[in-house]
């Protein structure tokens, strides 16, 4: 009888450690941290920095933006949270902006920054609710941010000096 | 009790270790450590470590290792076969990561050394092997792996440049290494595949006592 509750646990145990390893392998974490902030999406228990988000906020509000970026990717290393990706993808938007030119690299990366935002909130569409921003919903940013990445005739016209950032 | 204790023990061995052992073994097969980030990096097994597993599980079968009539058979339990089969599962894919951890990750020294591998386990199939020789000769095979690959290679293509490349520098002035490109790793690497294959060879041993309850048999030649 002992012998069928060991065959029976071993089994349960070894097709568990089995699942994680291939989870491992496919999740790829590079530190055990990344290990432990995997186990938690997978948990449906990861949650972001606040702290770090809330100071990544006043340096985007100080244009700041590199550092705002760093402070964000700290408070969501998984890369889970819709709001977080959403204002990531803003600062390279507004970073990228130019009366001039628009900065096509940091464009480029708002643009896969706004649709881990919008992937993450299938749901219902992203809308952020910050009277600092001029663009509340993430179709929006995204529509901005790949009207920049087009060539156009538009772009030679002289009078787009006047237009503004969002 | 005795007998209790015994068939307690061969159950923990059978049930429990076995296939823990060899599921950490495939587990740390493909892990590597980068050389200047120090992050994990996990290494999928390539589709030619497969081919090299199925052969070394044929080879484990013929030299008498694995006696399958005794793990799986219509007079046991069907949870017991079951439980069996799921072993074999994880002695194939233990296989796979072990060859993994010892075959270079490309270029022209990643197909040099599965063909040796290949060739080996192909030759191997006919000749005649007792347990006991089968593991000698397994464990010679992935201990010389080893130290080609995680002494002599990683002393070639290590950053800092290693004796092996001073060496190798001088000896082939002018001519390019080029062909012979592989990533370089942290040394944790090396310790990890050392584990890596003390844990699989100790599996190896491990499943030839419990299939032949205490003691290796020796094929009468």
């Amino acid at each position: 009888m002992q012998s069928k509750i060991i065959q029976v646990a071993g089994l349960a145990f070894t097709i568990a450690y089995a699942a994680f390893i291939v989870w491992i392998y496919a999740t790829e974490p590079r530190s055990f941290k990344e290990v432990t902030t995997s186990a938690e999406v997978a948990a449906g228990t990861y949650e972001i920095n606040q702290e770090k988000f809330n100071s990544a906020l006043n340096l985007f509000r100080r244009e700041q933006f590199r550092a705002a970026r760093n402070e964000w990717q700290q408070a969501d290393p998984a890369q889970r949270d819709a709001r977080t990706q959403f204002y990531i993808a803003y600062s390279f938007y507004r970073e990228g902006w130019g009366r001039v030119y628009f900065d096509q690299e940091l464009f480029r990366q708002g643009v896969e920054a706004v649709n881990r935002a919008i992937a993450l909130s299938s749901g219902s569409p992203l809308t952020i609710d910050d009277p600092d921003l001029h663009m509340h919903t993430a179709a929006e940013l995204k529509a901005e941010l790949e009207q920049g990445l087009e060539r156009s005739w538009s772009d030679v016209n002289p009078l787009k000096v006047l237009r503004t950032r969002k | 009790m005795s007998q209790t204790n015994r068939s307690r023990n061969r159950a923990l061995v059978d049930f429990v270790l076995l296939p823990s052992l060899f599921l950490t073994v495939a587990l740390l097969g493909g892990l590597r450590i980068g050389a200047e980030s120090r992050t994990f990096i996990f290494i999928a097994p390539p589709l030619v470590t497969l081919l090299l597993a199925v052969l070394l599980m044929l080879l484990l079968l013929r030299g008498g290792l694995l006696s399958f009539h005794q793990w799986v058979g219509n007079d046991l339990p069907p949870l017991t076969n079951v439980a069996h089969i799921w072993m074999f599962i994880t002695l194939f894919f233990a296989s796979a990561q072990a060859f993994n951890s010892v075959l270079p990750e490309r270029g022209l020294l990643h197909w040099l050394f599965s063909f040796f591998f290949l060739w080996t386990l192909w030759n191997n199939q006919f000749s005649s092997f007792d347990p006991r020789r089968l593991l000698r000769s397994l464990a010679v095979l992935f201990g010389t792996a080893f130290v080609f690959k995680h002494m002599l290679l990683a002393s070639l293509y290590s950053p800092e440049g290693g004796w092996l490349k001073r060496v190798a520098g001088t000896l082939l002035q002018g001519a390019a290494l080029g062909t012979l490109d592989a990533p370089s790793f942290a040394p944790a690497t090396g310790y990890i595949a050392f584990f890596t294959l003390a844990f699989y060879v100790t599996g190896l041993i491990l499943l030839g006592f419990a299939g032949h309850k205490n003691e290796l048999p020796q094929k009468s030649t």
